[in-house]
């Protein structure tokens, strides 16, 4: 594929470096590249690759642009506001470099649709915000034998690893499993606006030297870093022979959408939806059982139920005396997943039959109180 | 024996906000039973019941990964704590 004058004129600082080149530049011109997740890792990579001259950029994403992405999803603008981020992107992205192709999957990725999304690329960027997203991309990735470079952010901290088939270990190689709820999101936790930008950028980096075939790709290693402290740092990670998905008998043939939650990790926790928890919190005056919320300060305080005690989940092992052991208290959260936690941390604590609000702050405002804000 | 632990920002919680303490111990079950002793429930996050690393924890010594407790650790080395990452 080769470059026309504008092109050349265009990329000419890529032209001139000898590991690039011309050759390079048509590489990247024909390269097609996904991008799961227009968010904080989302943005800058694809405004590099875009930037570069990645031929054909995808743009995956079902949300629509919020006030409160602004700190970091820098592909957005204010003007932006309530646009679907896939279409936004895309217009972005084509203002920024009308010599490429950018398509704009305004949908959610599920075990139906990856593969169809996936075929059309040459390699994915991860940057999505759940876990279930994160491994059912890898799978597929593994699956279809395309190159996934992962980033992950949390706070003040990231991670990131690529995966190139055949030469290196998968994202379920370094983490076997992890279920959303358990770590925090963004949205749950926090995050330094610039934070993804460094991830994200180095995301584009290593698609631009896989595409091109420059330098050595971040495989069978996984970088950190932390912001507080600068400093990143390096760790060496090897395929499992027993990887459910790329090791030698794969369990995992076809990508799965994550299954229903699991049942109780233990016998004795309850699991009480939005609805069933209103009818006990009702008439006033009844006998409510006692409600702890495990979520951070700043959630508890952007709303809460009334009565309920704010416990955040790192803080329970400590505090989990002023629960009363007979009083099968109910534990709240956010989604569900840190609540769970709490639950299995209480039982060992020997309080009496705690309850889990299945789905928690999310699911109550869905289910009985649209006005209750959650953070 | 006394080594540097860094610990995933997940976790802070249980440690006051730190990011680098020191642990003491011949072994990472050593180094763990050390900061429980310390940090009261932080183990439990990070190893479940029948002492198995968590398959969303990763626990390196230096910079070689751990796959159970037995792992040793010497004076000097950094025992890290890495926890998978959901944001975007």
């Amino acid at each position: 594929m080769t470059l026309s004058a504008s092109e050349r004129a265009r990329y000419q600082r890529h032209l001139s470096l000898a590991e690039i080149g011309a050759a390079g530049q048509e590489k990247l011109k024909s390269a097609r590249v996904l991008i799961v997740g227009a968010g904080g890792l989302g943005s800058p990579a694809a405004l590099y690759l875009a930037a570069a001259g990645c031929g054909t950029l995808g743009l995956v994403d079902f949300d629509r642009v919020e006030v409160s992405n602004l700190q970091r999803q820098v592909l957005f603008d204010t003007g932006a506001l309530g646009q679907p981020k896939a279409e936004a992107g895309r217009a972005r992205l084509a203002a920024l470099n009308p010599e490429i192709r950018v398509v704009a999957h305004a949908l959610e990725l599920r075990a139906a649709n990856v593969r169809a999304v996936l075929a059309d690329y040459d390699l994915a960027i991860d940057g999505s915000d759940r876990l279930s997203t994160r491994y059912l991309v890898n799978d597929a990735c593994v699956l279809l034998g395309r190159p996934l470079i992962s980033a992950a952010i949390h706070r003040f901290e990231g991670q990131l690893m690529t995966y190139v088939p055949g030469r290196g270990p998968c994202y379920r190689c370094l983490f076997p499993q992890a279920a959303d709820g358990v770590v925090a999101n963004c949205a749950e936790a926090g995050v330094l606006g610039v934070l993804p930008g460094v991830l994200g950028t180095l995301q584009a980096t290593e698609a631009i030297k896989l595409i091109t075939g420059v330098g050595t790709p971040l495989a069978g290693r996984l970088l950190t870093y932390d912001a507080l402290e600068l400093r990143f740092q390096e760790f060496r990670v090897e395929r499992r022979r027993d990887c459910a998905v790329c090791g030698d008998a794969p369990t995992i043939t076809a990508p799965c959408d994550p299954q229903a939650p699991p049942r109780a990790p233990q016998d004795g926790v309850r699991r009480l939806t939005p609805r069933a928890l209103h009818a006990l919190l009702v008439p006033p005056g009844g006998a409510a059982p006692p409600l702890v919320d495990v979520r951070e300060r700043w959630e508890y305080d952007t709303g809460h139920l009334r009565n309920a005690v704010n416990i955040p989940l790192g803080e329970l092992p400590q505090r989990i005396a002023e629960i009363p052991r007979v009083s099968a208290p109910v534990f709240i959260c956010r989604s569900g997943g840190r609540s769970m936690h709490a639950c299995t941390l209480a039982l060992a604590a020997g309080v009496a039959s705690p309850a889990n609000l299945e789905g928690g702050m999310l699911a109550w405002a869905a289910d009985v109180d649209p006005a209750m804000p959650v953070a | 024996m006394s080594c540097t632990v860094r610990i995933a920002s997940p976790l802070h919680s249980y440690t006051a906000g730190a990011s680098r303490l020191e642990g003491r111990g011949g072994t990472l079950a050593e180094v763990l039973g050390d900061l429980e002793r310390r940090f009261p429930g932080i183990r439990f996050r990070m190893i479940d019941e029948q002492d198995r690393i968590r398959p969303h924890m990763r626990l390196f010594v230096n910079s070689q990964q751990a796959r159970d407790l037995t792992a040793p650790v010497h004076g000097g080395d950094t025992v890290h704590v890495i926890c998978a990452l959901s944001g975007g």
